[in-house]
């Protein structure tokens, strides 16, 4: 076991671990940070998708132990806490991005990044930046729409 | 009524944007441990001797389960059926000492850790007969093929065949006769939450069960048959939501027995958790190969039809056996009229992995035969594609083609193919093959003639639907029923649908997150695009008498006949007396109020009559089996160069009675096509023909459509023809939305570049080799 020192959403955790644990084990099960999924466990599906410095990774192809000193934002840190959302949560709750909804936090921290990046992207550019997540029910219309209604917002 | 067709907040949408924190995934309990299962590597072997006695010793492991350990009566997995069912085969153990397909469980281990499980699965030794191995189902009907099971000669397990009408008579009526061979593969339904359990047995013998499932009660009955204990003794928890089901959640893994029985052993609850992998290995859609001989009048009638259909069911029979039927019946005996019909079906056991319940649940295999074969039909007599299955379609008051007393009282098919047409501008379809350069664009569609709300007609399969509902003191709703939400929104259309008859606002009324099989009425799982209809048939009953119940009391504070009160908005309002009114939640508070109620006019004393929780209870089978069609419109674009084909735009025309939720029902559409598409183009779970091991194991090998390459522009069309039997006029939806996208993607293809595949998927090498490029 080791002891390390993540910077999660704002907070500094300590957290003892075993060398070989991904970041997504040990938000999961160590820190009970739930609303980053598990799906595949081997970087093909994007429901563990989380941002480290600012750029998506899926926290299941990177060692706890490497985003030791890195700022890490999970789906528990979009928003104010409370009822305030981020306006990516506002609007995939208003197109009806959200089926069964496990894949929608790993897309939302997708989305988050391009948001953060690119002003107002065009459907290619939304397109582009979500291929890497994996949507079994939405066909992705509707989160392409709530991706373009986000933007929008933003850009005012 | 105002709320039917519109779209509500999905009530479970805030949860799941901010973590969705009510998964069966997220799951744990005190005193957890964590179970594993070994797996063979071989496709078909006798063990002759396991040795765990390493495992044992391993710190952290706190029991080891062999085959020899588990009950002997053989099961079918399947959840929507009687546990002794005779439509189904009974041929499944917890763990056997004879493996049938690679990655069949033959131990497993519970621990105080997933690390040390999997440590610990490493140490059992497991010493093999390997046997000899067929993975080819007409290769397994030969004789001297080697035999699965002791009781299905020629490895067929079961051997439907049925009909009407006189087929050599049939055949000799008609001026043409077409024949095809159709080909299907393996496919899952990739949930994208893995299948999860946690069970749990007390000393008493009463086991408590977590299940990432798509039926409530099925858990309890296969898992207390499995077990051979009574029903009372297990008690499953629903979890509010499921990551995604489509039919690969419908029958008991091996996890759920394996963890009780690691339960039982150990006295602590039992977590097993499959990776990818393993959910690759559990369920599938059974290939099917399709024989199919039409015969046809010079005007397109048809004359006569006979179909022969080769399932693949794996090791087990599983849905296999039912699978067929639906396949066929609804599949191509009974999609249009035809006086001469046979059809034989076969489900055939190979070493494959066994088969699951995939939605569509062997239509979209019989689809892509029969509207491919239709296609080819009209183009070689020159007929036009959309009259052609007009006249042989049925017709809106025809008798229902399979159930006895029913007719098709709403059944638009007519109306979906012209409203389709039109949108799609199918008028500009060009002759096959005339585009010019190297991409070419073609148009295509296909139909879903007759669908079901549920399987009324098959003997077996469970339809009913139970739902309670009480009212709450400040004015809202709480409904509580074993259906599941496995992501089609169950939650939000029957909070909807109680909300507009109880003349509620949508956010009044909540589902009841923990319902369990101890406190709700007996549920059909959420499948065969059935909860629209039959759980929202429940919750209007339900809601029903709960408004019933709620205007009487109301009718006596008012000191008025309940006849002339209505709710409207969360307010009991009386008729000429638009001024006079009292909330639900005054209401309510009255019913439960104590002898003497203090109000703003002081204390005043309440009625025996009034009294008494307002609570409606419904727990029905739907008499109907109504039938949606639908049919879908696609535009190609196929590269001649690479073969690669691009689906540009879809037109999907769908009768679905009444419109509930829009955004809902469009959800369904999308996601249908997502499915559909992969179905048609990409998607192929392979498997080594040696060794029988899976080869697209992840979702880096499993290719399915991401963003990037689903179509832009996916319009929907929802034909309103108002089932008199459904919940304001509803009927159902989900399944032939991933029903037709492949034929019609196919027909568009021929239509492209005048090439026609007979085998799914249609890959680019495919395309190519048929255009003799490869």
């Amino acid at each position: 076991m080791k002891t390390i020192q993540l910077l999660i959403n704002g907070a500094t955790h300590e957290v003892s671990i075993e060398a070989d644990e991904t970041l997504l084990q040990v938000l999961r099960n160590r820190l009970d940070l739930i609303g980053t999924k598990k799906g595949c466990d081997s970087g093909g599906c994007g429901c563990c998708s989380i941002q480290v410095d600012g750029k998506v990774v899926y926290s299941c192809m990177m060692y706890a132990v490497g985003a030791a000193g890195k700022a890490i934002t999970t789906i528990e840190g979009l928003g104010n806490g409370g009822t305030n959302l981020d306006p990516l949560q506002q609007a995939f709750i208003e197109a009806g991005a959200v089926q069964c909804g496990y894949c929608t936090c790993g897309i939302i921290m997708n989305a988050s990044e391009l948001l953060a990046t690119t002003k107002n992207p065009d459907e290619d550019q939304i397109r582009h930046a979500i291929a890497g997540n994996l949507c079994r029910c939405t066909g992705y219309t509707k989160i392409v729409d709530a991706i373009k209604l986000a933007a929008t917002r933003i850009a005012g | 009524m105002s709320l039917i067709g519109k779209s509500p907040v999905r009530p479970d949408a805030f949860d799941k944007v901010t973590g969705g924190k009510d998964f069966p995934v997220n799951i744990k309990v005190p005193r957890m441990l964590h179970g594993k299962l070994l797996r063979s590597p071989y496709p078909h072997a006798r063990i002759l001797s396991i040795d765990t006695s390493a495992a044992e010793k391993l710190p952290g492991v706190k029991a080891v389960l062999v085959p020899s350990e588990v009950p002997t009566r053989k099961f079918t997995p399947v959840y929507f059926v009687p546990a002794n069912a005779g439509s189904m085969v009974q041929d499944m153990l917890i763990m056997s000492d004879t493996v049938r397909f690679a990655g069949q469980p033959v131990a497993a281990v519970a621990a105080t850790s997933l690390r040390i499980a999997e440590q610990a699965i490493e140490l059992i030794e497991v010493e093999y007969e390997e046997l000899p191995t067929v993975f080819d189902p007409e290769e397994a009907m030969q004789p001297g093929a080697p035999q699965l099971h002791e009781h299905a000669a020629n490895n067929v397990a079961v051997n439907p065949v049925m009909g009407f009408g006189d087929l050599d008579k049939g055949f000799a009526e008609a001026d043409h006769i077409f024949e095809g061979v159709y080909n299907s593969h393996r496919v899952h339904t990739c949930y994208m939450e893995p299948r999860v359990c946690i069970v749990d047995c007390d000393r008493q013998g009463n086991f408590t069960v977590y299940s990432s499932t798509q039926h409530l009660f099925g858990v309890r009955e296969k898992l207390a048959y499995a077990l051979e204990i009574p029903e009372s003794k297990v008690r499953v928890i629903k979890a509010p939501y499921i990551g995604g089901g489509f039919g690969g959640k419908l029958d008991i893994g091996y996890i759920e027995p394996v963890a009780a029985l690691l339960s039982k052993k150990t006295g602590r609850p039992v977590r097993i958790e499959l990776t990818r992998y393993e959910d690759f290995i559990s369920t599938t859609r059974n290939p099917i190969k399709v024989y199919l001989k039409t015969g046809v009048k010079k005007d397109g009638t048809f004359t006569a039809r006979h179909a022969r259909s080769i399932l693949d069911t794996g090791a087990h029979a599983t849905h296999g056996a039912e699978v067929i039927n639906v396949h066929g019946v609804f599949g191509l005996l009974m999609t249009y009229r035809c006086p001469n019909s046979k059809w034989e079906g076969y489900t055939v056991y190979t070493n494959n992995m066994i088969g699951g319940g995939y939605r569509g649940y062997g239509s979209p295999q019989a689809c892509f035969a029969a509207e491919s074969q239709i296609d080819e039909i009209c183009e070689q007599l020159k007929l036009d594609p959309i009259e052609f299955r007009r006249k042989n379609a049925w017709h809106q008051g025809e008798p229902h083609p399979m159930v006895q007393g029913l007719n098709l009282d709403s059944y638009a098919f007519d109306e979906c193919l012209q409203s389709g047409a039109e949108r799609f501008g199918w008028s500009k379809r060009q002759k096959p093959n005339s585009g010019k350069g190297v991409k070419k664009r073609g148009m295509g569609f296909a139909c879903q003639p007759l669908w079901v709300s549920g399987c009324i007609g098959f003997p077996d399969i469970y339809e009913h639907s139970g739902a309670i509902i009480k009212l709450n003191r400040d004015g809202t709703a709480d409904i509580a029923t074993a259906t599941m939400d496995i992501g089609s929104g169950q939650i939000t259309t029957l909070c909807q649908i109680a909300a507009a008859e109880l003349g509620l606002p949508m956010e009044s009324v909540h589902m009841v997150q923990n319902a369990d099989t101890t406190t709700v009425p007996v549920d059909a799982p959420t499948h065969a695009s059935r909860t629209t209809y039959s759980s929202g048939n429940a919750v209007q009953a339900a809601a029903r008498i709960v408004r019933e119940r709620l205007l009487k009391v109301a009718g006596i504070m008012l000191d008025i006949n309940p006849d002339q009160l209505s709710v409207v908005d969360g307010k009991v309002l009386i008729k000429g007396a638009p001024k006079r009114t009292l909330s639900v939640a005054e209401v309510v508070t009255r019913a439960e109020s104590p002898f003497v109620q203090h109000g703003p006019n002081g204390p005043a004393p309440t009625t025996l009559e009034e009294k008494g929780t307002i609570i409606g209870v419904a727990s029905l089978a739907p008499k109907a089996n109504p039938s949606p069609v639908s049919v879908e419109f696609v535009e190609v674009e196929v590269d001649t160069e690479t073969g690669e084909v691009q689906v540009l735009r879809v037109v999907y025309a769908h009768d679905l009675g009444k419109l509930i939720h829009r955004n809902g029902a469009e959800g369904q559409v999308e996601g249908g096509f997502q499915q559909g598409m992969g179905y048609a183009l990409m998607e192929n779970l392979q498997f080594d023909p040696v060794s029988g091991a899976c080869l697209t194991g992840d979702f880096l090998d499993y290719k399915m459509p991401t963003a990037m390459e689903m179509p832009r522009d996916i319009q929907s069309i929802f034909i309103e023809s108002n089932e008199p039997s459904g919940p304001f006029g509803a009927k159902s939806l989900s399944e032939p939305c991933i029903t037709v996208p492949a034929p019609a993607i196919a027909n568009a293809i021929y239509n492209a570049v005048g090439v026609r595949i007979r085998e799914l998927p249609i890959t680019p090498e495919k395309i190519l080799a048929a255009l003799g490029k490869l």
